[in-house]
């Protein structure tokens, strides 16, 4: 009854008064934002302010607005600010969820108004210069021990949501001055906690790893970043799997979302269409998001494989989804109440059988099918640079190389990716850059397995002809590529893959008869040879750009037209003799084995030598794009989320 | 007083007080501090008798104890006799001669069996014993029996399952003190059978020792916990009986049965906390001398026996109770102790610390188990199970072991990715390695601490970033820039080149005339210009020749992961594995393998395995070169528990599946020429066991004998396993397999041929083996006897399955006859048309060929 009475008092009042309804919060904050002391007449303002619900929008668009007030309202902000940490400590979780909101909606406003300014200047307008590391001690403080304790989980899920709001509210990571703090102040510990948390890795979902992977790229290449350094030297199995499942997760979703795309599109005629309608308004925006989405997931993934040797064991690792998808159940079961009563779906062979890397390559495959698109183009050449450090990290080769390990079909997944790679993207937009790496990683994985003397079962024929084709497309493309590619570099790579099958081909191919079928496929397409042959001595007679780039492949080509010279003649003098006109395969082979004792071929140095990969100055441009492009994703997202978090902490408010 | 009481009271009502009035009378003889305990425990009559005797075999050394078990023994002799005449006449309690009491031997024949070394068969006592009812000078022989040297556990369990006298029982309940802890292990299952399902007299004799065990070590509780539950299995629930073996299944899985020492040490531990060794320390030096407090505070160094560790074990176990108590205080207050237990990963439980984690381990072994067989294909199957052991890796190192394991030592590591699934229809038993650290207790070393999977680069790693440390403190000041931190190049590649080519080279040390040698060499003289050429040939050559000297593997078969896992032999394996693992460095590193079955009862399995090891230590004893290869079973309950694997075995099956060659060739390319040494030997070995384990087809009727539960190690020698079908049980009722045993043509081709010496030699082994057994017949069939008690095996079916064994060893013939016999087994053999047929019949059922 009094409560009625005081609502009906209030509204006359304001009735009365003849202005807009106004929440009381938005009084409040109003009074923040005037010259003085909001706590000088009411004793208790801050308390009760962090007992009202959050006007999100409302002390955003008041932030934006300040100007040339700053001056004066520049105290109360700070107090507002101070409050708010203060706040974190409380008991109460509504005081606590509050504070986080409102700072998120400082965080964000006074950057959203000040995006010129310095970041010395924002520091100043939150925190005031003198106190500002004390304040931002207190809450990266407050914010760990929220992140580690035993609080709800939801509480855990929106500290990571401001983190997530003050990390993006530059453009460039590495301008965000704030974050110097962050960097003294450590929270790594913490999210490395929760990743390792069982029951609460799935509660906040790709959360965490993309607040490392961003917190990784804050002024990588200018300072020292804790984050790089301690990321890098983490080796506990149950957070490194965390993090793997995370991301693991993320990528399975992708890929079940294409499946049942594609499943969908092979359909009727009435599903294709509607789904084609569907897909113009719902599902193609969709995935063009969650393309972008996961690109931070794949920096994550490449910043754990990039700077963390022990994250390797983790992507090879065979991932038990057992566990997974019953805990998942359960949090699915406990949230929404529904009863699924399948006990066939965590026996699913499709759901168990995979490992990170394995759902990794999917990824790949799915996304390289198609690289118009800017960022898709961005996330398979992530993906490549990821796959490179793979193929590069001897432990990673250990592993997927391993006799012993009972299935072992990551390496032939990933050799044939590439060959997948190389076969479907000669177009007139030639991807160079994907084509080069692509064909190191293949480089790159021969050297090992020359080294190791790993012999994979593997029909190598499939990659010799889809290399022979890449020649063939670059030879009848010159010029067009040569306006923007140095095609001969390429050339050069891929002429010495064949080298390094010619001349290691002992120590790594899986039978002698793959060493015949080598020779056999390289004097059937001697014509494709022989045409490379002749535009690299034509151009490296000319003088200009290409001559010295040409003339090394000139040099490379000298054991492939040793054994074009070499057999041609032979087979040519076999048909004679046999009077056949077309030999078999088989008779071609015969050819082959009998006459290689006549054959002397030059030992090419460095076959085996790669160029390493470095992030340093040859991906810096692109890694800080993508960042800035993750960042105005995640931005763009985390406002959305917060909403949701809302209405879940509508109902949190209910319970306690 | 009690003794007074004894005689008093009516014979029947005091089934227990026998052991009352021992520990009353005994304990003074020995002076021994704790007489008070004694008559503290009246409330539960068993438990002051375990107080006393408990503590005797701390204290004192074995020959002492077993005076004192003796001592015991004799006074309840005494006291049957005594109770016999109690209520007509009084008679002198040291008087020797007691016409009355029935049971014992008459003086003659006692006298004819000391007299025989090693013809003292409980089976003639027996008979001795019922001629004997009515002779009336015996009591004392039977005293005398028991208290000579030749009385062994054999005899002892026989006695305890012949004889009707409680105080019989009750004597031998007490002599079991005095043999040797493996001795009695052996009789284990007959000892819990009889506990369980024969009447309250022997279960009152023989609860006290288990219970004393119990208390002594975790393993032995654990173990008797599992055989108790898998023996009570076939009972009706509402028997009382039931409730008997139950009851002290729960009493042991309670965790009541701590030792003495520990239980007093929790009350000194709530009161100081603060000195908590000295309490109890002082305690035992007082009494034994042997322990000096500063053992209490290092369990690391530790060097006393088992039996004298008992002070030790209530340390380190209290320090488990520690670390469960609430308390901060005590916590805190010892971090000597607790790092060493509380260091490592131990499963996070209830309240029975003591043996949580084995038991848990075990679950989670069997819970993998009934999950793999909801699986419908072999790859999926080895793939979830991998999956599985990589989570349960999680959760090691913990103070769990491998029971069927020979020595003491704590599972570190499961490498999962060795795991395989066998070869099982429905079923889905599989084979997992583990890695384990050799200790000398596993009750009371610590437990190994966890090196994390990837050790091996993380020690590189904090090397090259030295500046985590600083950045905190040395940044906050101001915001200076620091020089670039990323270089990559120095920090991850350039040693891991290095380290790939040192490595390589010895690797494949074999091969080094090979052209990659070259090429490195050429990398670092560069200057020199000159062409090197090589020949493509050659480099052919090379590979097909590299290609041939690959060791003969098995192939990768999808459907049968098994075969490559048990191909490799197991040095090479053993390598392998501790060079990849983390704790691979350490000294006391060992591999261990597994089967783990699930849903298959293992107890005929045990009883089998029993009888095996009786034959071998009869043919030991007799000097018959006979080869058995018996192989521990661990029993967890009626439908499930552990196998040892036989190592470098592969079954016939798989031989010859995968070779595509008759056994005889297999032999000539595995072991060489027919006339080569290696090829000789194998042969031997192949003729010793198959000698052994033909008498053992027939002696215990194995059935199922198709080649995939026959396996042939690396010596030649073949192994028998699974013996699920004995006895009175065969697969199937089919009325396949009417043969003695398993005896195929190509068996025979082995040997030489028919008419081969190795032949002979076959068949005279056989005889020389069943005359040893013949001789020793009672020592095995009291083994199968006990065990028929109260079981539902399907090997007991029937009431003929004793009297049909006894009648295999054939005790009427003469030698001669024997020999005829033997012929006659080996020739129905080899003719049997049966074996063939049932061969066919598995390779159309199972696809076994």
């Amino acid at each position: 009854m009094s409560q009625l009475d005081k609502k009906a008092g209030l509204l006359r009042r304001t009735s009365s008064s003849k202005k807009t309804l106004k929440e009381k919060v938005v009084l409040m904050y109003d009074e923040i934002f005037s010259k003085e002391d909001p706590a000088k007449n009411a004793p208790r303002f801050w308390d009760e302010l962090f007992l009202m619900k959050v006007n999100l929008e409302y002390l955003e668009l008041k932030l934006e607005s300040v100007d040339e007030e700053v001056q004066h309202s520049q105290a109360n902000i700070n107090a507002l600010f101070h409050y708010c940490i203060q706040a974190l400590g409380e008991e109460h979780p509504i005081k606590v969820v509050n504070a986080l909101q409102t700072l998120c909606a400082l965080f964000r406003g006074v950057h959203q108004k000040n995006r010129s300014a310095s970041g010395f200047d924002i520091i100043n307008l939150l925190m005031g210069f003198d106190k500002a590391e004390q304040r931002m001690k207190d809450l990266m403080e407050r914010l760990d021990s929220l992140l580690c304790g035993e609080g709800s989980e939801s509480l855990k899920s929106l500290c990571l949501k401001l983190m997530l709001c003050l990390v993006t509210v530059t453009d460039n990571i590495s301008q965000n001055t704030i974050l110097e703090y962050v960097m003294i102040n450590s929270i790594f510990e913490a999210i490395l906690r929760i990743l390792s948390d069982v029951s609460s890795k799935h509660l906040h979902g790709y959360d965490p790893v993309v607040l490392l992977a961003l917190l990784v790229n804050y002024r990588k290449y200018e300072s020292v970043n804790p984050y790089i350094v301690k990321l890098s030297i983490v080796d506990d199995e149950p957070t490194l799997d965390g993090m793997g499942m995370v991301i693991q997760q993320a990528l399975t979703e992708y890929n079940r979302q294409f499946r049942d795309k594609q499943e969908e599109t092979q359909g009727g005629f009435f599903s294709t269409l509607t789904s084609m309608v569907g897909s113009m308004f719902i599902a193609d925006a969709d995935e063009k998001l969650s393309v972008q989405t996961n690109e931070a997931i794949l920096l994550a993934l490449y910043e754990a494989v990039h700077l963390n040797r022990n994250f390797i064991t983790v992507l090879a690792q065979v991932r038990s989804n057992i566990a997974n998808s019953s805990t998942m159940l359960e949090t699915i079961l406990s949230l929404c109440r529904v009863v699924m009563n399948n006990p066939e779906l965590p026996l699913d062979p499709n759901l168990q059988t995979t490992n990170l890397l394995i759902t990794f390559l999917k990824y790949a495959s799915i996304l390289m099918q198609d690289t118009k698109d800017e960022h898709r183009l961005n996330s398979a050449r992530l993906c490549l640079i990821i796959l490179t450090c793979i193929a590069e990290d001897q432990y990673a080769n250990a592993f997927l190389h391993d006799d012993n390990i009972n299935f072992r079909v990551n390496l032939h997944k990933m050799v044939n990716l590439m060959v997948e790679f190389i076969v479907t993207h000669m177009m007139k937009d030639f991807p160079m850059d994907l084509y080069l790496r692509c064909v190191q990683i293949i480089h790159k994985l021969l050297c090992y397995q020359k080294k190791c003397r790993i012999r994979l079962h593997y029909t190598w024929r499939e990659l010799w002809s889809a290399l022979i084709n890449l020649v063939k497309f670059l030879l009848s493309n010159e010029t067009t590529l040569l306006v923007k590619h140095n095609i001969f570099h390429l050339a050069l790579l891929v002429v010495n893959l064949f080298n390094m099958f010619i001349t290691y081909g002992d120590t790594f191919l899986p039978s002698s008869n793959s060493y015949d079928e080598l020779y056999y496929e390289i004097v059937r397409m001697h014509q494709v040879f022989d045409n490379l042959y002749c535009m690299v001595l034509r151009v490296s007679t000319n003088t200009g750009q290409w001559k010295e780039a040409a003339s090394k492949v000139t040099y490379a080509l000298v054991n492939i037209r040793a054994i074009i010279n070499h057999f041609n003649p032979k087979i040519e003098s076999y048909t004679a003799l046999n009077h056949i006109s077309q030999l078999s395969e088989e008779q071609v082979l015969e050819v082959v084995r009998s006459n290689y004792d006549t054959l002397t071929l030059k030992l090419q140095d460095g076959l085996d030598q790669f160029e390493r990969y470095s992030e340093q100055p040859k991906e810096a441009a692109f890694f800080k794009e993508l960042v800035r492009s993750i960042s105005l994703n995640v931005r763009k997202n985390v406002s959305l989320n917060t909403m949701s978090q809302d209405v879940l902490l509508k109902e949190f408010s209910t319970i306690s | 007083m009690e003794d007074t009481e004894l005689e008093i009271s009516p014979a029947p009502s005091d089934q227990n007080s026998p052991s009352l009035s021992i520990s009353s009378s005994s304990s003074p003889s020995v002076s021994l501090p704790s007489t008070p305990s004694s008559s503290c425990g009246s409330t539960q009559p068993v438990a002051p008798l375990l107080g006393v005797i408990n503590e005797g075999v701390c204290e004192l050394s074995l020959v002492i104890d077993a005076e004192v078990a003796q001592r015991a023994c004799h006074e309840v002799l005494q006291k049957v006799k005594l109770q016999q005449v109690g209520s007509d006449d009084v008679t002198d309690l040291h008087e020797q001669t007691d016409p009355v009491v029935p049971g014992g031997p008459s003086g003659p024949i006692a006298a004819e069996e000391e007299a025989k070394p090693e013809g003292l068969v409980p089976g003639t006592v027996k008979s001795t014993r019922r001629r004997q009812k009515h002779n009336p000078s015996k009591q004392s022989w039977l005293l005398r029996l028991f208290e000579s040297k030749l009385f062994d556990v054999a005899m002892a369990i026989s006695y305890l399952h012949n004889s009707k006298e409680p105080g019989v029982q009750a004597y031998i309940g007490n002599r079991l003190f005095s043999f040797s802890h493996e001795e009695v292990d052996f009789y284990l299952p007959q000892l819990l059978n009889m506990y369980i399902h024969m009447d309250e007299d022997v279960g009152d004799a023989i609860k006290p020792y288990v219970v004393h065990r119990c208390r002594q070590s975790i393993s032995f509780s654990l173990q008797c916990a599992w055989l108790l539950g898998a023996y009570s299995s076939d009972m009706h629930i509402s028997t009382q009986r039931h409730s008997r073996g139950t009851k002290l299944r729960k009493l042991i899985l309670s965790d009541e049965l701590k030792p003495v020492g520990a239980r007093a040490r929790r009350e000194a531990l709530t009161l100081t906390p603060f000195c908590p060794a000295l309490p109890h320390s002082t305690a035992t030096t007082a009494a034994s001398g042997s322990l000096v407090p500063d053992h209490g505070l290092s369990p690391s160094k530790r060097t006393h026996q088992r039996s004298k560790s008992d002070a030790t074990v209530s340390i380190s176990l209290s320090s488990n109770l520690k670390r469960t108590a609430s308390n901060p205080k005590v916590e805190s207050s010892q971090d000597e102790d607790s790092s060493s237990s509380s260091d490592s990963l131990e499963f996070e439980t209830g309240p029975p610390v003591r043996l949580a984690p084995q038991r848990e381990f075990i679950k989670s072994l069997m819970g993998i188990g009934k999950r793999l067989a909801t699986l419908p294909t072999k790859e999926q199957k080895t793939q979830r199970l991998i999956s599985e052991l990589s989570l349960l890796n999680h959760k090691l190192p913990g103070r769990v072991w491998l029971p069927t394991a020979a020595f003491d030592h704590h599972v570190v590591r499961v490498p999962h990715t060795q795991a395989v699934v066998l070869n099982s229809k429905d079923k889905a038993p599989y084979l997992i390695y583990v890695e384990v650290l050799e200790c000398e207790n596993f009750e009371t070393s610590s437990v190994p601490i966890r090196i994390p999977e990837n050790r091996i680069r993380s020690t590189r790693s904090v090397e090259n970033l030295p500046d985590c440390g600083m950045t905190a403190e040395q940044r906050a000041g101001s915001f200076s820039v620091v020089p670039n931190y990323d270089n990559d190049d120095e920090a991850w590649s350039v040693d891991d080149i290095g380290e790939l080519q040192v490595e390589l080279p010895e690797l494949h040390a074999s091969s080094c005339d090979n052209i990659s040698q070259f090429s490195v060499d050429s990398i670092t003289s560069l200057e020199s210009k000159e062409p090197i050429f090589i020949a493509a040939g050659d480099i052919r050559r090379r590979l097909s020749e590299q290609l041939a000297q690959a060791p003969t593997t098995f192939r990768r078969d999808p459907e049968d992961p098994s075969a490559v896992a048990l191909k490799e032999p197991w040095e090479e394996k053993v390598r392998r594995i501790r060079e990849a693992s983390p704790y691979g460095h350490l000294p006391h590193w060992r591999l261990l393998s597994v089967i783990v079955k699930c849903g298959d009862d293992l107890r005929q399995e045990l009883l089998a395995s029993q009888v095996l090891q009786q034959l071998q230590s009869i043919w030991q004893q007799e000097r018959v070169p006979l080869w058995i290869r018996p192989y521990k079973i661990l029993v967890l309950s009626s439908d499930s528990g552990m196998i040892e694997p036989v190592v470098n075995a592969v079954s016939l099956h798989q031989v010859k599946k995968q070779s595509q060659l008759s056994l005889l060739d297999y032999f000539l390319q595995e072991h060489g020429a027919t006339t080569s040494e290696n090829f000789l030997s194998a042969q031997r070995n192949f003729v010793q066991s198959c000698a052994g384990y033909s008498l053992i087809c027939y002696l215990l009727q194995v059935k199922d004998r198709h080649n995939g539960n026959i396996l042939l190690d690396s010596e030649g020698h073949i192994i028998h396993i699974d013996f699920g079908f004995i006895l009175s049980s065969s697969p199937k009722n089919l009325g396949f397999e009417t043969s003695a045993f398993k005896l195929t043509a190509e068996f025979v081709d082995v040997m030489g041929g028919p008419d081969g010496d190795m032949f002979n030699y076959y068949k005279m082994l056989m005889l020389q083996g069943l005359i040893a057994a013949r001789k020793h017949m009672d020592r095995v069939l009291q083994i199968v006897e006990i065990m028929q008690q109260g079981t539902q095996l399907p090997c007991f079916h029937g009431s003929s399955t004793m009297r049909q064994l006894k009648e295999r060893f054939h005790m009427s013939l003469t030698e001669e006859q024997l020999q005829l016999l033997i012929h006659q087994l080996v020739d129905g053999s080899m003719r049997s048309l049966t074996t063939k047929l049932y061969d066919g019949f598995q390779y159309l059922t199972n696809g076994i060929m």
